[in-house]
């Protein structure tokens, strides 16, 4: 049975050291989605263009976006380098780059947060076993306080210049991806880094802080929907239900629920490994629904995590309701078109050709017994 | 090759790139098949493994970042999210015992 067990991964070094530093950038932003969907709702609601608008309760969105989004992203990341101290000094270095930036400092606080946690680990360190028995909460303390101070300061006045200079630079590059039309290319690169698992870092990573920052100026951003569009998935998942190999068509429903309507993503990504020129109608299909999303100037309020239906219900505009799901139904329609021509519309799904995932998945896909299909069904 | 008996499984481990999608998922459908077994099924972030796993399922893609965050621990990369045969093979030997090549 040896031959049912998926061979030890080879070569894949970079990738693993890729997907490494994009769930440290990921692992800033995911814990604290929570946030994000309150900010996103509270928006949705109550500003001037809201569902129910209220200038009093509006008045929340502004400092949620500009203080508690960014604090909570250096907190989380200070504690993934050096637990609650480093989660402290990383808040209160936050502050620093937070203060007196015109535009949420996402960027900013992904930086400081780890940096000042990881000047308050090598300071613990360093004095590990030096301090005399009974002054160790007092040193503590007034270390954690002495650096924490120190690193507001520095990223008042050092690194949050810096910092806008460079989110400045990305804003600017992502408008003129926009005006030149050239955005639908996007999904060339983010498409196949996606079912490599670098889906979270793309999206939580990059696109979402860079998709906040434009969403508090305008009240919505496209970057949200770049990687989360649910659409292509569907459309593979799809196409595997009609045209894939007769095995996989019986996991297929359950995999279309746990995606379009769960959000988890994840789940077709090996529908695609194990064919990998079916990765050709995702990029068709993600790259129809960011040409649609962009020609009807469509947007999210906020980030849609997980990649629900149901996420983009709760966070569409209440104007933008036409682009977001033309973009939505036309790229799983795309999707599903081109991923049914390169099953061959069924006749090529059984060959096995291509490299050694290929051969791989189907081994795996042709050991499936009705037991598969009914925990299929349960699952 | 090290070998794992089902028997000696107690602390399984499905980890996914952030801890919180789809591992979360198969976590909860294998704790379903395990309940009657004294098998501790959880979920975690591939980079954040605990010490003490006695064995970690994960998607092959990322099975070299488990390898490397949980050094000694015997992991079980699979291929597909629902039905996958390694995964089904595991938790045959944690039912009626048996060897597993790991």
């Amino acid at each position: 049975m040896a031959t049912t067990y998926t061979p030890q991964p080879t070569g894949s070094g970079l990738k693993a050291n890729v997907q490494r530093v994009g769930a440290h950038l990921a692992g800033m932003v995911m814990p604290n989605i929570g946030a994000f969907i309150a900010w996103g709702l509270i928006t949705a609601l109550f500003i001037d263009t809201g569902w129910l608008p209220n200038k009093e309760l509006a008045e929340l969105v502004d400092p949620m976006v500009k203080v508690l989004l960014p604090v909570l992203i250096g907190y989380t990341g200070g504690r993934m380098v050096h637990d609650q101290r480093g989660a402290v000094v990383g808040a209160v270095a936050t502050m620093g780059v937070v203060v007196g930036s015109e535009v949420p400092m996402f960027l900013g606080a992904m930086i400081i947060g780890p940096l000042a946690a990881y000047l308050m680990k090598l300071f613990d360190d360093l004095i590990q076993d030096r301090v005399r028995p009974g002054f160790e909460m007092l040193v503590d303390n007034f270390s954690a306080g002495i650096l924490g101070m120190l690193m507001a300061v520095a990223g008042m006045k050092a690194i949050g210049p810096v910092v806008r200079t460079f989110t400045d630079a990305a804003g600017n590059g992502v408008d003129w991806l926009i005006e030149h039309d050239i955005m639908p290319l996007a999904s060339v690169l983010i498409e196949p880094a996606k079912v490599l698992f670098l889906n979270n870092a793309i999206n939580h990573g990059v696109l979402s802080p860079l998709g906040v920052q434009q969403a508090a100026e305008a009240g919505k951003s496209i970057m949200f929907m770049l990687e989360t569009n649910p659409g292509p998935g569907l459309g593979v998942l799809l196409a595997y239900l009609f045209f894939g190999p007769r095995r996989l068509r019986a996991t297929a429903p359950a995999a279309i629920i746990i995606q379009f309507f769960g959000g988890i993503h994840e789940i077709y990504f090996p529908y695609i490994l194990m064919k990998p020129r079916m990765i050709l109608a995702a990029i068709a299909g993600g790259a129809t629904g960011v040409a649609i999303f962009l020609a009807t100037d469509a947007g999210l309020v906020a980030p849609p995590a997980p990649g629900s239906i149901f996420a983009y219900v709760a966070q569409t505009p209440k104007d933008g309701w036409f682009g977001v799901y033309a973009g939505v139904l036309a790229s799983a329609a795309v999707s599903f078109a081109v991923g049914s021509a390169l099953l061959g519309f069924g006749k090529l799904a059984e060959e096995r050709t291509g490299g050694e995932t290929d051969g791989d998945g189907a081994e795996a896909a042709s050991d499936k017994t009705a037991d598969d299909d009914r925990a299929a069904r349960t699952g | 090759m090290a070998a794992i008996n089902g028997k000696d499984i107690h602390k399984l481990i499905v980890a996914c790139d952030a801890g919180m999608g789809s591992s979360v998922m198969l976590a909860a459908q294998l704790r379903k098949e395990l309940k009657k077994f004294p098998v501790e099924v959880s979920h975690t972030p591939v980079a954040s493994i605990p010490a003490d796993a006695d064995i970690v399922v994960t998607h092959s893609e990322l099975a070299t970042r488990a390898r490397q965050a949980a050094p000694g621990i015997p992991v079980v990369p699979f291929e597909v999210f629902i039905g996958d045969p390694a995964v089904k093979r595991l938790v045959t030997i944690i039912k009626e015992g048996g060897d597993l090549d790991v």
